[in-house]
């Protein structure tokens, strides 16, 4: 067992990522699209700095000041019901 | 409407309530564990003058003051989304939105995940999850395990967890892999080791680091790193063994560990297996920024305060008007250092919203003083270069204001 998943929630592997990332030369967003890495469940909590590392050495770059993978609203896993409800507080 | 909506009951946001409310404004705090405190609430260590120092403790003289000044605090509400609007800010969580004139998000820090071959077998945690379990859920992680990651937080929830009865085999390093440079190489390791040498708790260890700060001294130390570890609290240290994979079933059963060459190389042949029924991977901190993210927050990349922070002032401000941040989301740092510049962004708040009076002016100058002494002050420095880091932001935040 030498697999070492990154995305947990759909189960990527490094190999995986690497493999895309020297294949096609992409960015953190594209990689994320071609593997799935970051669209899970958690939102990519758990393996964004991962994904944001791998891509930092395979091609040197250092991070830029804009976040690599766009950060989106809802930011937790949260319920259709209570994504609709626009109720506000007093 | 609220004057002032705080995200995360932290030592940073709590202190920063306590400030409003000092000045009378209409304050919520909001943070998504079951319980106020934040990270503070698993913190219990030692510091070099024999104080110790109890983050449930400190946690409660912080509600203390909060209760006696009449803060509303409420747990178990977490925020997803934030929209601008023309009186401030509509925050969305779990339990309806939020409006606010003031938005001060304090989420603090989130643990750098380190992959090995085996590490999302049930048993492998994050040291920062032992710590909760241990210290605030009162929880045995376990009976037996090994640490894989060596730096100051894995080293002082090592002993939190010596201290709790549960049995540390070891801590080691994670086998060099390309995501995981900065935890598996030795001599990385040992760079930052011997900045926080002044904690350890054997004279022999402090007095060795006062050489290992001169670079030839430290690769040699590398080098000849002794073969069984060196000892802290008798838990060995080793930064010349690498954990390669974590073996189980259907949960942790075993690891594997190897010797490793200075540069993070594994030596065939000197593979062993360690039984243990958890792992802690302690991969450091970085700033939980997601909802500056966002609302539109403009971003530094800044390696001294841990990654991306979102670009603000001394005073916490950031370039979106009525929106703060503070504690570890502006960098990371020590709690009292959160602590500090949460009470100084209450009081910019305050700014804010009340006439500025010469005793405001006053306030709002001690308060800015007394975050600078105690960054000196601190005994636990995360990232060596903070002072640099702290000033590259301010040079960003006034290019961002101009343009």
């Amino acid at each position: 067992m030498d697999k070492i998943i990154i995305c947990r929630c759909e189960e990527v592997d490094l190999e995986e990522i690497e493999q895309t990332v020297n294949k096609y030369g992409s960015s953190a967003r594209e990689t994320k699209l071609r593997t799935r890495a970051g669209m899970g469940y958690c939102g990519g909590r758990t393996c964004r700095p991962m994904i944001d590392t791998i891509l930092e050495q395979l091609t040197g770059e250092k991070p830029k000041d804009k976040i690599p993978l766009k950060v989106q609203p809802p930011v937790r896993p949260v319920s259709l019901a209570r994504l609709g409800d626009k109720t506000h507080h007093e | 409407m609220l004057d002032v909506l705080i995200i995360g009951a932290g030592p940073a946001g709590l202190s920063a309530a306590n400030a409003c409310r000092e000045w009378d404004l209409n304050v919520l705090v909001i943070d998504e564990f079951p319980q106020p405190g934040g990270r503070l609430l698993g913190q219990l260590h030692q510091e070099p003058n024999g104080k110790w120092w109890n983050g449930i403790e400190e946690t409660r003289m912080l509600l203390e003051k909060a209760d006696a000044l009449g803060a509303d605090i409420r747990c178990g509400l977490s925020a997803f989304h934030i929209e601008k609007a023309s009186h401030g800010f509509s925050v969305y969580t779990n339990q309806g939105v939020f409006d606010t004139a003031n938005l001060l998000i304090a989420t603090g820090a989130a643990e750098s995940p380190v992959p090995i071959p085996g590490w999302t077998l049930p048993g492998v945690m994050s040291i920062g999850a032992a710590q909760v379990m241990t210290n605030v859920h009162r929880v045995r992680v376990g009976n037996r395990g090994i640490i894989v990651g060596v730096n100051v937080l894995s080293a002082a929830i090592a002993r939190e967890l010596q201290l709790a009865g549960v049995e540390i085999h070891s801590m080691a390093l994670p086998a060099l892999n390309i995501v995981n440079e900065e935890h598996g190489h030795p001599r990385k390791v040992m760079e930052r080791l011997v900045r926080m040498a002044h904690l350890a708790p054997s004279a022999w260890i402090r007095f060795g680091s006062q050489f290992a700060k001169i670079d030839w001294m430290r690769n040699l130390a590398v080098k000849f790193y002794p073969k069984h570890g060196v000892k802290m609290w008798g838990l060995p240290i080793h930064i010349r063994k690498a954990v390669t994979e974590i073996c189980g079933k259907d949960q942790v059963e075993a690891v594997t560990i190897c010797d490793i060459t200075a540069e993070g190389e594994r030596i065939p042949g000197t593979e062993q297996t360690i039984e243990v029924d958890f792992v802690c991977i302690a991969g450091g901190l970085y700033p939980l920024a997601e909802l500056a993210a966002v609302i539109g927050c403009p971003f530094q990349y800044i390696e001294e305060l841990g990654g991306h922070v979102p670009v603000h002032n001394e005073q916490m401000e950031t370039p979106l008007e009525g929106l703060y941040v503070a504690g570890n989301i502006t960098g990371i740092e020590s709690a009292k250092v959160a602590r500090a510049q949460g009470a100084l962004a209450g009081l910019s708040i305050v700014k804010r919203m009340c006439r500025e009076s010469e005793d405001l002016k006053q306030k709002i100058h001690e308060a800015k003083q007394n975050v600078r002494t105690i960054r000196e002050q601190v005994t636990i420095q995360f990232h060596p270069g903070i002072h640099q880091g702290r000033l590259k932001m301010e040079t960003v935040f006034k290019e961002v204001c101009d343009q």
